[in-house]
């Protein structure tokens, strides 16, 4: 015992130390879902762990002694003193634990944060009291009843619903469910009233959900008011009325006019028969009851099964509109059957294995996401257990485990835990333990192996276990499920010695390089081969026993540079790994693509707690030219982020202008052109203008004017012409200023014609010179 | 009267729901969910809780059902569709693998998840979207360096995989801080498809091999080209997101915590569920859907578009481009988007400006070339849709009148014919 207390302080040392714990490699696995200084309360409440010791290790193992068992968490610590001069001799086993395919998790605290997702109150209430209802038994069967606060907003609408005298059943049901809870201040009469009601109902009630609505009203009423007269005066007829509405193959129907049957309706039908036995004033004729009892019987018969051995409760009609899943028929016949079991008299055999399945089924569930599910979920959960003549337990929820002990007052019974065999999963042979029963300890509540034989390596083993009921009454109660095997993972490192790789000449084997490799830290080996040479890569593996090892995983890859790849797996004779690429043999392989190849090595198992990837290094590999049919590398697939990015601007390049003379040159030029005409217009100036010729008299003069601008407009409009007017436009003007020409042309001529006709006829003839 | 009128409306509201990505109305779309089993609709509901939080119908039926169908005369009943029934051999009703091609053909998003007992028809639809399958039926993606602590799983199936896609509009802008729990099988991307992408890619001492027996001959798939999630955006913008393993989906998984080996951080709650959530928006257009409105075009200084552009004028162009994000139309703002004046080749490429507000803009130079030339855009990102705009434009050279009327070089010339 001493030794005991000492392991379970270093146990207690671990939960307690957990959340500063700064060397998380220590321990190989962790609670899921809670903080460890949550599993630390669990772990005291509840009698599922399991710790193993192994020399100087100790595993803590949260272990279930239900069979299908959820082993919810290991740890590994190992003392003080080992420490010292275990660590580098590899003797760190830890254990981890598998289930088999199918892995059924009790209700957690991922169940209670999906139900406080779930069901969220809107301004404090929820939408309907059947809703607040599923809401507040959810969170009462999952221990977090105080979180929902209610009470203050629901109450006046329950009380509200009792009270009034056109409330439905089905609301009243409700109500008085939700009262059942909150315990809202109510007056006597009010239940009175309704209880009246209630039983007015029942014997005027023809289907099923009206049946079912009032008597669970009754009951509900009985449970709060013990006082109340809630008896039923024709139990038996009402006994009988609803039994008629049941199906030979153990359905129900909802109503004697609906003809189709239902198994949710037999769950309902179930519930409803309980209560009517709870509030018969007399018993009910046993043979009655041993009826239904038949019924529960054959409506066993038509449960259905997964293939990881659940089992559950479905409609066989599936009715698009009508079909509720799985979940919702199974739930309530569960809590039909149960509630049945509970009152009737005499014990209801079921086998255990059905209702191990059915626990499975709700468990296999996981997380229900919808607040219907979570509520049957759960609901089924709590409902069943109460019922001590219902061989089941839902030992596989430590968590349930942990309510259903404090609220209803239900210790776990006492029970011992063999390890019927643990054998080596790989090799058939022989087994390391067998039949050793596990140490309860009290304080703790573990079950605890104090040593497993020195003769267990790393692998993976088979643990079976078998949990025995100590008092051989509660075998009607609880259902154990015989033996369990647990897959258990022994996990260590593996020593690795002696890496190396290099290079060998073909014909002579002899070596070219050779370089020792780290396998623990940085390689960056450079190592250069042509297709007549041959590269070597070998170490060893040992487990810590120091037996050989053999990995799932010893992978070498050898990546040229465009990305394509060749794997090969290293082989092994014992302990010794080695691998020889024999480059002539493989140039086909490596699509003759000389260059540089990163060669990387990998070994893992799951045994093995130092897996690696290690880059090695980097060879050159010199291979001949590819002959012409040789086949062409696969393509590799592009690498998206290139791909997708934007593209290089292009802008356009414009034609060149062709090149010209400076301006200055041409305008210097133009100057040189300009000088005879300016040279001209100087000497014009210069000779002097004779205009004596030009007519002296008004009329003539103006004329003579007109015309001399005339002849300018035109000469004006010939430089317009050049620099902007089309030809249209200066013919137009044209027309129009030779019209006015020929006009004051004509005058001035006819005007000139006229004075040298004067003179002609005159004297001085020669006076008049036109030529001025 | 009043009957035809309600049966018209009935038609018509019919019509509008069978379109597949409809830009006058994202929102409330249909989609189907076909399961191996109803149970999935419960232990999976966090997802579709998810899914149906966010406006969309989900339709659950089991995938032999025969009742099943995706049009009804000539129309999609459906927007999306969600494949949970990795093990089924045959579809009920009239759905099969090439209902389902035609369905994504028609612009239509599925989501696939397999697992490990991927039916051949399972394995035929994901082949025919660009993703093989380890051909081996019994395999799983395998990782001894970078598996997830678990109380539970001890062979390192279970995968912690954080080697994301680094892209935010795939999976959001914020860092999925939480490693993404995997158990299922692996899959490669076919080289062949470019369209197909690795979402979540395994680490690169992963493999995929039965984990229950020794290893006979190198595994098909090692290292990082094993795909864990891949999607794929069609050329008509339908979005397929393929999964090697449906329990990643779970409320198990969504809710579980996460730790990966070798690593001292222990997320309270797995990446899976922002991963899924934000993939998903993603995958139903939520995000990365692009619309262009209001191609415009001018020459600087002017405001009409005119009919023909002439070589050597300056343009003006914008576009503005909104994203659609889940509710509305937002502004979508980028550096990247590009336009091409482009007449067999590009002539000029340029890179858009933008205001913040949606618009895009550029101004540049017609070349001097003519021709019938075509503004594009063809913005193509990592998870956007693809944007292709093109507005053909002709470009003609200067007419008679338009060259240069005085040329200096000439004055010499000008000047003696003047003066002579």
């Amino acid at each position: 015992m001493g030794m005991m207390s000492g392991k379970l302080g270093i146990l207690k040392k671990i939960l307690t130390s957990l959340p500063r714990q700064s060397k998380p490699s220590l321990i190989t696995t962790v609670w899921s879902q809670d903080s460890p200084s949550q599993l630390k309360n669990y772990s005291l409440q509840n009698p599922r762990l399991v710790l193993f010791s192994f020399q100087n290790l100790k595993f803590l193992t949260l272990f279930d002694f239900d069979s299908h068992i959820v082993l919810i968490s290991s740890f590994i610590c190992f003392a003080d003193m080992a420490r010292n001069y275990v660590r580098f001799l590899a003797l760190i086993l830890a254990i981890s634990i598998c289930c088999e395919a199918a892995i059924f998790r009790p209700i957690s605290e991922s169940h209670r944060s999906a139900a406080l997702d779930l069901f969220k109150p809107i301004d404090g209430s929820f939408s309907s009291l059947e809703e607040t209802y599923e809401a507040l038994r959810t969170f009462e069967v999952l221990g977090i009843g105080n979180k929902l606060d209610i009470s203050a907003s629901t109450c006046p609408s329950v009380v509200e619903v009792l009270g009034s005298s056109s409330s439905n059943l089905k609301t009243l049901f409700y109500a008085l469910r939700n009262q059942r809870i909150l315990k809202c201040a109510l007056k006597e009469e009010i239940l009175k009233g309704v209880s009246s009601k209630l039983k007015a109902a029942v014997n005027s009630a023809s289907a099923l959900p009206d049946f079912y609505h009032s008597i669970g009203g009754l009951v509900l009423i009985k449970d709060q008011t013990p006082e109340a007269n809630v008896l039923l005066d024709d139990a038996e007829g009402v006994f009988r009325s609803i039994k008629a509405l049941s199906q030979s193959d153990g359905r129900w129907r909802y109503g004697s006019n609906n003809p189709e049957s239902s198994t949710y309706a037999a769950g309902m039908a179930f519930e409803a028969l309980a209560g009517v036995i709870s509030l018969a004033p007399s018993e009910i004729e046993q043979a009655v009851v041993a009826t239904v009892k038949n019924d529960v019987v054959k409506l066993f018969d038509s449960i259905e099964k997964y293939d990881d051995g659940s089992l559950y409760f479905d409609e066989k009609i599936v009715n698009g509109h009508e079909h509720q899943g799985p979940i919702f028929v199974t739930s309530s016949v569960i809590r039909g059957v149960t509630a049945f079991a509970a009152v009737a008299s005499g014990s209801l055999k079921l086998p255990g294995d059905d209702m191990l399945g059915l626990a499975k089924f709700f468990l296999g569930i996981g997380i229900p996401g919808n607040t219907k599910d979570l509520f049957n979920q759960g609901f089924h959960a709590i409902d069943s257990i109460p019922s001590s003549n219902c061989p089941f337990i839902d030992s596989e929820r430590p968590a349930q485990g942990v309510s259903v002990s404090s609220v209803l007052g239900y210790n776990t019974p006492p029970l011992t835990v063999t390890l019927v065999q643990a054998s080596s999963s790989s090799s058939k042979s022989a087994s390391i333990i067998e039949n050793q029963e596990l140490k309860f300890d009290h304080d703790s509540s573990f079950h605890v192996l104090d040593a497993l034989p020195k003769s267990v390596d790393i692998g993976k083993y088979l643990f079976t276990f078998e949990v025995v009921l100590n008092d051989s009454e509660n075998e009607k109660v609880y259902a154990t499920g015989g033996k369990t095997q647990v897959p258990i993972f022994i996990t260590g490192v593996v020593k690795i010695d002696s890496p190396e790789i290099a290079i060998l000449d073909s014909d002579l084997g002899s070596i070219e390089t050779q370089k020792k490799l780290d396998l623990a830290g940085e390689n960056s080996v450079t190592l250069s081969a042509n297709h007549l040479q041959k590269l070597r890569l070998s170490f060893q593996l040992s487990t810590p026993s120091g037996k050989a090892f053999k990995p799932h995983q010893a992978i070498i890859k050898l990546r040229h540079e465009s990305n394509v790849e060749h794997v090969f797996l290293v082989g092994n004779s014992g302990k010794q790994f080695e691998i020889i690429l024999d480059f002539l043999g493989l140039v086909e392989k490596f699509y003759y693509l000389s260059g540089g190849y990163d060669i990387q090595l990998t070994v893992g198992d799951a045994v093995m707690e130092n897996s690696l990837l290690k880059a090695l290094g980097h060879i050159e590999l010199d291979l001949p030219e590819p002959p012409e049919k040789a086949a062409r590398p696969p393509a590799q697939p592009v690498d998206p982020y290139s791909r997708y990015g934007p593209k290089a601007e292009i802008s356009h390049i414009f034609r060149t202008p062709e090149k010209r003379p400076p301006q200055e040159l041409s305008l210097g030029f133009l100057g040189l052109i300009l000088v005879p005409f300016i040279g001209f217009l100087v000497g014009l100036l210069t000779l002097g203008v004779n205009l004596k010729n030009f007519p002296s008299s008004a009329v003539p003069a103006i004329f003579a004017a007109l015309f001399h601008l005339g002849i300018g407009a035109v000469l004006l409009l010939y430089v317009l012409f050049w620099l902007k007017l089309d030809l249209f436009m200066t013919l137009k003007a044209l027309g129009l200023l030779g019209i006015f020409l020929i006009f004051v042309g004509q005058r001035i001529l006819s005007h000139l014609a006229s004075t040298s006709a004067k003179l002609k006829s005159g004297d001085l003839m020669t006076d008049f010179d036109p030529a001025g | 009267m009043a009957k035809k009128l309600s049966i018209f409306i009935a038609i018509s509201l019919v019509l509008s729901l069978c379109d597949a990505f409809n830009l006058d109305n994202p929102s409330s779309r249909r989609i189907l969910v076909l399961l191996d089993d109803f149970a999935i609709k419960s232990s999976h509901s966090l997802f579709f809780n998810s899914l149906q939080s966010r406006g969309f119908d989900l339709d659950f039926k089991l995938a032999d059902d025969p009742k099943n169908a995706l049009q009804r005369y000539g129309q999609y009943l459906y927007d999306g569709l969600i494949l949970f029934s990795p093990s089924v051999q045959r579809f009920g009703g009239s759905i099969d693998a090439a209902a389902i091609l035609d369905f994504i053909d028609s612009g239509h998003d599925l989501i696939l998840a397999a697992d490990t007992s991927a039916s051949d028809l399972i394995r035929e639809i994901a082949t025919e979207c660009g993703v093989d399958y380890d051909e081996d039926q019994s395999s799983m993606v395998i990782d001894h360096t970078s598996y997830a602590v678990s109380e539970t799983e001890g062979d390192h199936t279970l995968i912690a995989a954080d080697d994301f896609i680094k892209s935010e509009v795939i999976l959001g802008s914020k860092k999925i801080e939480a490693p993404v729990l995997f158990q299922g099988i692996g899959h490669s991307l076919n080289p062949a498809n470019s369209l197909v992408l690795k979402v979540l890619s395994a680490s690169p001492a992963a493999y995929s091999a039965n984990p229950n027996s020794k290893l006979a001959q190198p595994p098909s798939l090692t290292g990082s080209s094993i795909s864990l999630v891949s999607v794929l955006q069609a050329r008509n913008n339908a979005r397929v997101m393929i999964s090697g393993s449906l329990s990643m989906f779970s409320n198990r998984f969504f809710r579980s915590s996460a730790q990966k080996a070798g690593s001292s951080t222990k997320h309270q709650k797995s990446g899976n569920e922002q991963f899924f959530t934000e993939l998903s928006k993603w995958i139903f257009h939520e995000r990365g859907h692009l619309k262009a409105v209001n191609v415009r075009h001018h020459k600087s200084g002017e405001v009409e578009e005119p009919g023909m552009y002439r070589i050597n004028d300056d343009l003006e162009y914008s576009v503005e481009i909104f994203e659609w994000s889940g509710t509305s139309w937002e502004p979508y703002v980028a550096n990247d988007v590009q336009v091409q004046f482009y007449m067999m080749s590009p002539y000029v490429l340029k890179t858009l400006s933008t205001d913040g507000k949606g618009l895009y803009s550029t101004a540049f130079k017609v070349p001097d070339v003519y021709g019938v030339f075509q503004f594009k855009v063809e913005y193509q990102r990592l998870g956007y849709t693809t944007l292709s705009l093109s507005k053909q434009i002709p470009v003609r050279p200067f007419r008679h009148n338009e060259y240069e009327r005085f040329i200096t070089a000439a004055f010499p010339y000008y000047g003696a014919s003047f003066s002579m």
